[in-house]
């Protein structure tokens, strides 16, 4: 079953002149459970597909499932529901810069309503799901760009999402801290989340245990490995949570 | 079932520690505030203490018809209710002796207790009459007349020019708290508004990560929110607590030197009540400023 699913998925920037294609008639299905990698060059569309998938973008054309829900059709109250089900890491962390690994991770357990113990018991368990030491005092502009984009893994995972979208997450790290980061987000893949990984760079081709490529440029799919294709070893052994959105979100 | 409890812990303890991450910004905002409030808060209290002088000089009532001591009440219901129907009177009301006792112990204040032990008897009943706005005053004096031959009525006052005068220095001050009212709204919604722009440009990056984890628009905007309301009451019950003082110290003399003003009523402040009303006025004001600043700056 494809865990997120966009079916002739079109999305321009701009008006007039100035318009310009970023998605054109995307299809494609990530499978439960995959390490999808979303390949190509920079303005090929990546970032934007991710966005949509987080519903900070609207298709113009076409209609976008996650965990069979049409997300478009969502209430903007829903979206928040929606994002706490998938985690996201950027290629400039993101991270409040003036605070330490375990308060930004700790934000992102806060949204959920918890209680302060169960908070850093979660926040401190996520840090060390990324090889992260959850007692470090010192704030995130004194850590490295590997630590930081680990703390932002972290942060991504610490709710256990269903999926993890990661946008370039490893452009500015140099290539065995790319390694250590493929394999960070391999073993969250492990643990039962879909990781979405979009990158421009084939050297992570080599270095993730593939699952399925999708290759992306200007706006199409040149290429999409069949899904298919899964071997038994990939399927993780803890299926993701289920879908934790409230009954009500679809419109 | 306990997850909003600790959202709202969280936005109540994230809008503490915003205020104290600019705290010169948060003592200016408040003190602003409190200046605005003083403001209004003189106004008004002028014009609830000028409503007691009034009030204790008869003057809010334009004609009084003291009734016999025998006046047959039925007769004089009958007159009420005449007196009702008349176009130009705007309300009628018949006054018992021991209504009027107490008025008057009201009226005297601290020295009220001068009249215990005395009997309601003393003390006429009455019809209290009020015009309309606007009645003609020579209206007002031929209904005294007519009242006046009356077997049922002893004696007929009519306040006159000064009730006129009194009616129109009330409206006069209650335009003022009016017009100060929305003045000092708009001026507070302004400070708080701004004040919140600020943190919201401080705290984007929080705000863009929290919305990327799935935080919901009230859990977003609720630190922001709380901080709007706390400035608010804060500016408000520093604004009362400098009335307050002003009021304590300036009393005295006003009425020893305005004495045949103020003899049949003493000055008051607010009550418990009205200072609370006060500061949940202020409350409402930074609560509306801080929704208004954070849904525009925080959603841009």
């Amino acid at each position: 079953m494809a865990i997120i699913e966009l079916t002739n998925v079109t999305m321009n920037y701009g008006r007039g002149p100035r318009r310009r294609s970023a998605l054109r008639g995307v299809s494609i299905g990530v499978p439960e459970g995959a390490f999808s990698v979303l390949l190509g060059p920079s303005g090929a569309g990546k970032s934007t597909l991710l966005k949509l998938v987080l519903a900070m973008e609207r298709p113009e054309e076409g209609t976008i499932r996650v965990a069979g829900r049409d997300i478009h059709r969502l209430r903007k109250g829903s979206i928040p529901y929606l994002r706490r089900n998938v985690g996201v890491v950027f290629q400039d962390f993101k991270l409040l810069l003036d605070a330490t690994p375990m308060e930004n991770v700790a934000l992102a357990l806060q949204v959920l309503g918890m209680p302060r113990r169960e908070v850093r018991e979660r926040a401190a368990s996520a840090l060390c799901r990324v090889e992260l030491d959850p007692r470090i005092r010192r704030p995130a502009r004194c850590l490295s760009g590997g630590e930081q984009q680990r703390v932002a893994i972290a942060r991504a995972v610490a709710g256990d999402p269903a999926i993890l979208l990661a946008d370039e997450p490893t452009g500015n790290l140099d290539p065995r801290l790319t390694q250590e980061i493929v394999d960070v987000l391999e073993g969250i893949r492990r643990r039962g989340t879909t990781v979405l990984l979009a990158t421009h760079d084939p050297l992570v081709l080599d270095l993730a245990p593939l699952t399925q490529q999708i290759h992306l440029e200007h706006g199409r799919v040149v290429t999409l490995t069949d899904p298919t294709e899964l071997s038994e070893d990939d399927i993780p052994e803890i299926l993701p949570a289920s879908w934790a959105g409230p009954a009500e979100a679809v419109a | 079932m306990l997850r909003p409890l600790y959202s709202l812990a969280y936005i109540i303890a994230r809008g503490g520690r915003g205020m104290a991450q600019a705290p010169a910004v948060q003592l200016l905002a408040v003190g602003t505030i409190a200046v605005c409030m003083l403001l209004l808060g003189a106004v008004v209290l002028a014009w609830s203490n000028a409503q007691g002088v009034v009030r204790a000089w008869g003057l809010d009532v334009p004609i009084t018809a003291y009734l016999v001591d025998d006046a047959d009440p039925e007769l004089v219901e009958a007159t009420v209710r005449r007196l009702r129907t008349l176009p130009e009177v705007a309300d009628a009301e018949r006054v018992s002796p021991e209504q009027a006792l107490r008025r008057l112990s009201e009226g005297l204040g601290e020295d009220g207790e001068l009249l215990d032990g005395l009997e309601p008897s003393v003390l006429p009943g009455s019809i209290e009459i009020h015009l309309a706005p606007g009645t003609d005053p020579d209206f007002g004096r031929a209904l005294a007349e007519r009242l006046d031959q009356q077997p049922i009525v002893d004696e007929v006052a009519v306040a006159g020019a000064w009730a006129g005068r009194a009616h129109d220095l009330l409206q006069t001050l209650g335009d003022l708290a009016l017009g100060a009212g929305l003045l000092v709204s708009l001026a507070c919604m302004a400070i708080v508004w701004s004040t919140i722009r600020l943190g919201v440009y401080a705290r984007r990056a929080e705000i863009q990560i929290l919305r990327l984890v799935g935080g919901t628009r009230r859990f977003v905007h609720g630190p922001f929110v709380f901080e709007g309301m706390v400035q608010g009451s804060l500016g408000a019950a520093l604004a009362m607590g400098i009335l307050w003082l002003g009021f304590d110290a300036v009393h005295p003399f006003l009425e020893r030197g305005l004495s045949m003003v103020f003899a049949a009523g003493a000055l008051s402040f607010f009550t418990p009540t009205q200072v609370g009303l006060g500061i949940a006025f202020g409350a409402s004001l930074g609560l509306l400023g801080a929704r208004a600043a954070v849904a525009h700056y925080a959603e841009a």
